[in-house]
């Protein structure tokens, strides 16, 4: 990771309060992503070497939130790496120097090495963002990464299934695209993207994958439902391995499909950061074993069974 | 030699010489590991680590941050791994650290407290305590020490009894909370208790609430105020307690950069600590730092220590 000063692009809304942020981004060591392999048995995320000892409770054990089975990272995105791997983050100054005083978290939303530009989607909220989308091209940007920990390539003849609510669909679209990019290149299954928003309006003007699903609550556009309203009668023709980026509810209610298929699920989880590198241990994600972890750097892609969904997320 | 290289850093507190007065805040900076590529550490006059308990604490319900003007709320309740790990997993690391290394040290009780203390002087490699007696996010201890002067006094005096023979004996540094009518009567019990100094301020009380949601965006409701918006109150209660003393005073609140650190510094501080700045700017400890320096010379102060001697 590395603290850039870099300059933005481009920011454009491309849905009812929700941006897309265009950036420099190029790092000494950084390199094009390298798309690898499934690496069957490499822990995804719990690495004890990199571990959880700041808020783990040892007493109950390292949180075995590892996920063997699902092998390697897509892209690379090992924590410590500067690969802008899909599911990792950077976080951004969003305001005057020291106000607010904390750096806003983002998920990359897209990867170009050749133009060396990154990109993020985020959804008005609050003053932070507010700052960011008044951002004009050309303007300098505070960015810190790549953060924590991505998404890891699905085992071998599975269906890659990826679930996107809300603002959730930035980390998704890109996974898309890497999955899609394997596929192309015989490395696995294609993936299908599922998408759930409130209404048309909140459907976001971004360049969607070929087969994208996209489900609205009122019917105004796409499958009238919720997304896991879609999902429960959705035949991946495969054994599915599921993703998902969204809601605590739908995160949860993925969590009950994949369960009942007795899929792996990789969730990526939002939580406020204060430092974003592990330190502080402010963006705890509550666990059902009932200890925490870091979303910076035991996720921000956790194993989607072992998240307590209903307690504060 | 130019100028620059003449002029003495140098911090002494107790027996402890810290190489310069710029040090990273208690549960800001982990235990140096997470801020290895952001940070240089080894340049740190002095590494407060975060809070180390006798058993491991998981910490609060989340969520545990909240955003507030020039500053943040923080309840994170102490999650640390306790001390078999910290002494097993971090110390390792610690011990390659050219600068100062403090452990912050808490607990519910006052054994809590002994039991830290004792086993870490058996360990080499930390240079100092500091005494956490001013947690806001704890149900027992942290504030319930800190805001009874006979209770300071008899904490610190049965933490100095717990050190054993090391030479020079480590110095035992108190953090106090603003949250109390009169700093000056803390800082006061801490010294006769023997502390060789103390630190302040840890965050001060607050709550966020989110009125369309009509809860607190903190799970615990109420959490530790700190950043550029506690820096005045830091100021003040530095000022206090350092004309109610004569052990050093460390300054923290706010700090963000050598400007702030100077009005610390010029309010009775010997050395400062920088928290809440490092999430925004992890370069702000050495860019303090080189302020502080070009002050010194552009004011033709020798010595950091006599930067207190300045207030008009």
């Amino acid at each position: 990771m590395k603290r850039i000063d870099t300059t933005v692009r481009s920011i454009r809304k491309v849905a009812e309060g929700y941006f897309e942020l265009r950036f420099a981004w190029e790092l000494p060591d950084n390199g094009d992503p390298v798309i690898g392999d499934p690496v069957i048995g490499d822990p995804v995320i719990g690495d004890p070497a990199i571990g959880n000892p700041a808020i783990g409770n040892p007493a109950i054990g390292n949180p075995a939130i590892g996920a063997p089975s699902i092998g390697g990272h897509v892209n690379g995105g090992h924590a410590g790496d500067d690969s802008p791997a899909p599911g990792r983050f950077v976080t951004i100054r969003a305001g005057g120097r020291y106000d607010p005083a904390l750096r806003r978290p983002f998920a990359f939303s897209d990867y170009s090495p050749d133009a060396r530009e990154a990109a993020i989607v985020f959804q008005l909220r609050g003053r932070g963002t507010a700052f960011l989308a008044d951002l004009k091209p050309g303007d300098p940007l505070d960015v810190l990464g790549p953060l924590g920990k991505g998404f890891g390539s699905p085992p071998r003849s599975t269906r890659p299934v990826l679930v996107a609510g809300g603002i959730g669909i930035g980390p998704m679209l890109y996974l898309a695209s890497a999955l899609a990019a394997r596929a192309d290149a015989g490395l696995g299954e294609a993936p299908t993207l599922a998408m759930g928003f409130r209404s048309a309006a909140y459907v976001p003007g971004l360049p969607l994958p070929p087969g994208a699903v996209v489900c609205t609550d009122d019917g105004s556009y796409g499958y009238e439902g919720t997304v896991a309203d879609y999902l429960a009668g959705y035949d991946p023709g495969l054994p599915p391995a599921f993703y998902a980026c969204g809601p605590a509810p739908m995160m949860a209610a993925v969590g009950r499909l994949a369960a009942a298929r007795r899929a792996p699920y990789e969730a990526a989880v939002e939580q406020w950061m204060a430092c974003g590198v592990g330190a502080c241990a402010g963006c705890a994600v509550p666990l059902k074993s009932g200890a925490f972890v870091r979303a910076c750097a035991d996720g921000p892609v956790l194993d989607g069974d072992l998240v307590d969904w209903e307690a504060s997320l | 030699m130019s100028v620059s290289e003449a002029l003495d850093m140098s911090v002494r507190v107790g027996g402890l010489v810290m190489r310069n007065p710029v040090g990273v805040a208690s549960g800001a900076f982990g235990y140096g590991e997470e801020y290895e590529s952001l940070v240089d550490i080894d340049a740190l006059g002095a590494l407060y680590t975060k809070a180390v308990t006798p058993e491991p604490r998981a910490g609060n319900p989340a969520p545990r941050l909240a955003d507030t003007p020039a500053g943040m709320l923080n309840s994170i309740g102490l999650a640390n791994p306790g001390l078999d790990s910290f002494v097993a997993d971090k110390l390792p690391g610690l011990r390659a650290r050219r600068c100062a290394v403090i452990v912050n040290v808490a607990g519910k009780t006052e054994g809590d407290y002994i039991r830290v203390v004792e086993r870490l002087e058996a360990e080499d490699g930390i240079a100092g305590y500091e005494i956490n007696v001013s947690c806001p996010n704890v149900a027992h201890g942290g504030l319930a020490f800190g805001t009874d002067p006979a209770q300071v006094e008899r904490l610190v005096r049965a933490i100095r009894g717990a050190q054993g023979a090391r030479s020079p004996r480590r110095p035992v540094i108190v953090k106090l909370t603003p949250n109390v009518a009169d700093i000056a009567s803390i800082a006061k019990a801490a010294e006769a208790g023997g502390a060789d100094a103390v630190s302040c301020i840890n965050t001060l009380v607050g709550m966020v609430i989110d009125v369309k949601a009509r809860r607190t965006v903190l799970a615990m409701r109420t959490g530790g105020l700190s950043g550029p918006a506690v820096r005045p109150v830091g100021v003040a209660c530095v000022y206090k307690a350092s004309r109610a003393v004569s052990i050093p005073v460390i300054g923290l609140g706010g700090i963000s950069d050598a400007d702030d650190a100077l009005q610390y510094l010029l309010a009775g501080a010997v050395a400062v600590q920088v928290g809440t700045a490092l999430f925004a700017r992890p370069e702000t400890p050495s860019e303090i730092l080189a302020g502080v320096r070009a002050f010194m010379e552009k004011e033709g102060v020798a010595r950091v220590g006599d930067i207190r001697k300045m207030l008009a």
